[in-house]
């Protein structure tokens, strides 16, 4: 459990976007894999199998807020209340003004991640955070080896072009 | 090579996957072509600065609330399952009266009609002697020889060996000859 908690997390998050029900989906991925132990075939990956369980239920969360505007707008508003963010660059000897920059460059990234379309996102997650490898990403996601490919080219492309004016 | 199998590749060159031959003639493409350059430039730039976002970190109470929804599982679990053990239970108690019941019924059902008694067969037998005390010289021969051999034989030596005679109600019973 602690082992892949934080990883998880991360995968989750920077696939729906939303800290607080990252976590829930991450506990909810913990349960199944508790109540379906014995299910799992023990001659393939336990971690393909955690984060296929994780991919899915991140793909229903995100197809529910597509359903519910209100729910979408919740989750919109909160990510942009300041106070819930907690700093990550907090670094005392560097000037306040490189402080910011390498703040607002976190939130730039991330919200250039958010910008990608759903299955482009995940594909790109699972190879540039998790370093899963393409054989990996094709069965947590359930698709053949030369999409998976396709996929992490576009995603590839669509992110360098969102953040390269950010960054030139 | 041109620009569009360098773009092919791109995603196998960036993954560094490529077979040695492959791999050279992207380098030399790169060379060759500045804007096949630029954009995979462009694109390792980007891929670093995601790769570097910094991890977060579950927050405090997470490992204590997944605790507590992991503890509320195993009690829904146990209760699931007694009560698909009493429902079961119920089930078999209900046919097994259903089937007595229609045992019951049948049988007052059918219990007016004439039937034809079977009667087991009667084996006459010769009846047991009844046992008195033995009092007549003919003894049940119970008898031992010390030296383990069976009756017939000891028969032979009966005028030999001392005998001991017991009669059935297995007292010592003398034997004059």
């Amino acid at each position: 459990m602690t082992r892949y908690q934080t990883r998880l997390l991360n995968f989750v998050y920077r696939t729906i976007g939303d800290r607080e029900k990252a976590e829930d989906l991450v506990q909810e991925v913990f349960i199944r894999v508790y109540r379906h132990l014995h299910r799992f075939d023990r001659s393939k990956k336990f971690s393909t199998w955690v984060y296929t369980i994780a991919s899915n239920l991140a793909k229903n969360e995100l197809r529910n807020r597509s359903r519910n505007p209100l729910v979408l707008f919740q989750t919109v508003q909160k990510n942009f209340q300041d106070e819930d963010r907690p700093l990550q660059f907090e670094d005392t000897t560097s000037r306040p003004d490189d402080m910011y920059r390498k703040r607002h460059l976190r939130e730039i990234v991330e919200e250039s991640v958010a910008k990608l379309p759903e299955h482009h996102r995940n594909v790109f997650i699972l190879r540039e955070l998790e370093g899963k490898s393409y054989e990996e990403i094709a069965e947590i996601t359930d698709c053949n080896l030369g999409t998976v490919k396709s996929r992490l080219n576009r995603a590839r492309n669509s992110f360098a072009e969102i953040i390269a004016p950010y960054v030139d | 090579m041109d620009c569009r199998e360098f773009c092919d590749q791109h995603v196998a060159f960036v993954d560094d996957t490529l077979a040695g031959i492959e791999l050279v003639r992207m380098q030399r493409h790169l060379m060759e072509c500045e804007s096949c350059a630029k954009h995979d430039a462009k694109i390792r730039r980007a891929l670093l600065l995601f790769r570097n976002l910094p991890s977060i970190e579950p927050s405090a109470d997470f490992s204590q609330r997944l605790e507590a929804r992991l503890r509320n599982c195993e009690y829904d679990h146990l209760f699931v399952t007694t009560q698909r053990n009493l429902r079961r239970g119920a089930i078999a108690a209900t046919i097994a009266s259903v089937l007595m019941l229609g045992y019951i019924g049948s049988t007052l059902f059918h219990s007016d009609a004439p039937r034809d008694l079977v009667m087991a067969p009667v084996v006459a037998t010769i009846p047991e002697p009844d046992l008195t005390p033995f009092t007549t010289s003919t003894p049940a021969i119970v008898t031992s020889v010390s030296a383990g051999l069976t009756i017939w034989p000891a028969a032979l030596f009966a005028e030999q060996v001392p005998v001991r005679f017991a009669h059935s109600s297995l007292e010592l019973a003398n034997y004059t000859r």
